[in-house]
Formats: C-alpha cells, sequence, structure tokens
C-alpha cells in the first residue's frame, strides 16, 4: 500500500473514512525498532574497498532509527490509509489528529476549534488560487526550494503554510 | 484474552512495553483504536433497525476500545508465543478528551528513538537566510 505524503492528507482521507465506516473502520500505530541485527539489515551494500568500509562500521556503531506509520484499515470496503513519519516531533501532533478521529468514532460532535475539513478544504483552493493568479517568475522559483530544508527541519505541518504566505 | 485494563493501568503498561522495545533495542508495538461494538448492551438494539447505515447516526456516542500489542504471535520457530503483550482499554466518549491528552505524553516519552528536532542545521540555515535577504533589498534600491 502507498503511503501518503502528509501527514494533512491522512488525517484529511481518514476523517472522510470514518465518516463513511465508523463501526468498522480501526486506526492502527505502529512504531517500530528495527532489528539491526537481522538478515534484512546484513545485505552489503558497498562492492569496493569491503575492508576499509567495515572499518568504519566497527568504528561508528549503527543505531536503529525507529519510525511511526499510521494506518487507516476498513475491513469492510477494503480501504487503507497508511502515513509514515520518523521525527519525534510529529508525535504530540499525530496523536492529537488519532484523538480527533476518535471523536468521529465514539460518534462524538467535531470539536469547533478543529474543524478539520474546512482547513484542508481552505488550505487547498487558497494554494491554486495564488498558482493561478500570481503566476511565479522564474527568477523566484529557487527561493521556496531553499527555504524548504529549515520548514522541514522545524516540523511538518507547519511547512505548507509558510511556503503559502511567502508566495504571497 | 485478559479483561480490559482501567485507563491507567493501560497508560503505565503502554509506558513498560514502550520503555522495553526501547532497552531491547528493536521490536515494535501497535497500537490500535476503533469503535467498541461488540459485547455492548446499549449498541445492540440500534443494530437491529433495518436502516443498513444505523452505524452513521447512532442516538448516542459510543466508546472507544483501545488495544496495545508487541505483535508477536509466534516465535521465530512458529510456535505460539506465551509471552506476547496484549493489552486493551475502553475509553467511555465523556474521557476522550483526557485519554488522548495522557495518551500523547506517554507515547511522546516512549517512542525515544525517533529522530530528534535538528536544531543545529536549522541555525545553520537561517544564517544562510540573512544574507539572501539584505541582498534582495539592495538590488531594489539600485
Amino acid at each position: 500500500m502507498v503511503y501518503l505524503s502528509t501527514s494533512e492528507e491522512w488525517q484529511h482521507r481518514s476523517a472522510l473514512l470514518l465518516q463513511a465506516r465508523p463501526t468498522t473502520a480501526r486506526i492502527t500505530t505502529k512504531y517500530k525498532i528495527p532489528n539491526l541485527d537481522a538478515p534484512k539489515y546484513q545485505k552489503p551494500k558497498k562492492r569496493k574497498r569491503d575492508g576499509e568500509m567495515d572499518d568504519k562500521d566497527a568504528a561508528a556503531p549503527k543505531v536503529p532509527k525507529a519510525w511511526l506509520v499510521l494506518k487507516t484499515y476498513d475491513p469492510e470496503s477494503g480501504v487503507v490509509l497508511k502515513f509514515k513519519t520518523d521525527r519525534a516531533a510529529d508525535v504530540g501532533r499525530l496523536i492529537n489528529g488519532l484523538g480527533r478521529l476518535g471523536r468521529h468514532m465514539a460518534a462524538l460532535p467535531v470539536k469547533d476549534e478543529a474543524p478539520l475539513d474546512t482547513i484542508t478544504h481552505g488550505d487547498a483552493s487558497n494554494d491554486h488560487v495564488t498558482e493561478a493568479a500570481v503566476p511565479v517568475p522564474k527568477e523566484s522559483a529557487p527561493a521556496p526550494t531553499d527555504a524548504k530544508p529549515p520548514q522541514a527541519a522545524g516540523g511538518g505541518g507547519a511547512g505548507g503554510k509558510k511556503k503559502k504566505k511567502g508566495k504571497k | 484474552m485478559a479483561a480490559h485494563l482501567s485507563s491507567d493501568d493501560f497508560f503505565t503498561r503502554l509506558g513498560s512495553l514502550l520503555e522495553k522495545t526501547q532497552q531491547k533495542g528493536h521490536g515494535a508495538v501497535y497500537l490500535t483504536q476503533k469503535r467498541l461494538t461488540f459485547d455492548n448492551d446499549a449498541a445492540s438494539p440500534e443494530m437491529v433497525a433495518d436502516d443498513p447505515l444505523w452505524d452513521l447516526h447512532p442516538p448516542n456516542p459510543l466508546p472507544l476500545i483501545m488495544r496495545a500489542t508487541d505483535g508477536k504471535s509466534q516465535s521465530r520457530d512458529r510456535t505460539k508465543n506465551t509471552e506476547k503483550i496484549k493489552i486493551s482499554t475502553i475509553v467511555q466518549p465523556d474521557d476522550v478528551e483526557t485519554f488522548y491528552t495522557r495518551y500523547a505524553d506517554v507515547c511522546k516519552a516512549g517512542m525515544q528513538s525517533l529522530k530528534k528536532r535538528d536544531r543545529s542545521k536549522r541555525k545553520k540555515d537561517k544564517k544562510k537566510k540573512a544574507p539572501v535577504a539584505g541582498s534582495s533589498g539592495e538590488t531594489k534600491k539600485a
């Protein structure tokens, strides 16, 4: 199954799925720390200068990097929505999102302060409007791409919004 | 399967499960949430209704069931693992808010192997940004 690229999209689609199938859909969060001793991770990637590389590996023991996969699955329709992250900064936000989806499951009214659907819709339409109305000159195009890395480091959700502000 | 735990017990056990995985250096923790429809006296009469979409508009909010497991049903030689950790708790609709607040805390504390925020990189980028902004201002003046 393909992973969705942003947590917002996962959140939005999961909300829609839960609205359609509140009884059968379930959300599984998998927190995985890989076992680097397992054969899967023992495949040698290097081809040349084996000896040298081995020395380096021994000098710096690998630290397993964990990841988190959120998966919404509805067995009745067979829909699977997945999102994967490896950033600790995402955890709080994602669990907050799980709480919001949990309200759908519990058939509780959606909280006013978190109108998820309108937010995602609004963002999407804004995006289109700005792109259509303001044809970005080619010279300025590299600027947003340069700005990407710090935003990514700063933590997922805010990244997209900041970028849009910059365009305006 | 053991009976459902109270949310306090659930969080304690979940915390120790995450910590155990962390100390072991590898492994997985599976957390599942879904609407509780089984073994629920309040929900059963609603299901009888002829409406096939009965579950879209239940008259009362339904509880959630939260499960956590280490996913180890079998050992490597395909025998049943009696040591499997599998816990669950029921969250009543009124408690959803408080439950998720604590849930987030436990997960944030337990999931320590995820990538930490890299602050050094961020500072570098800010430094890079500053001169760029200055130069663009100069060009405008010219």
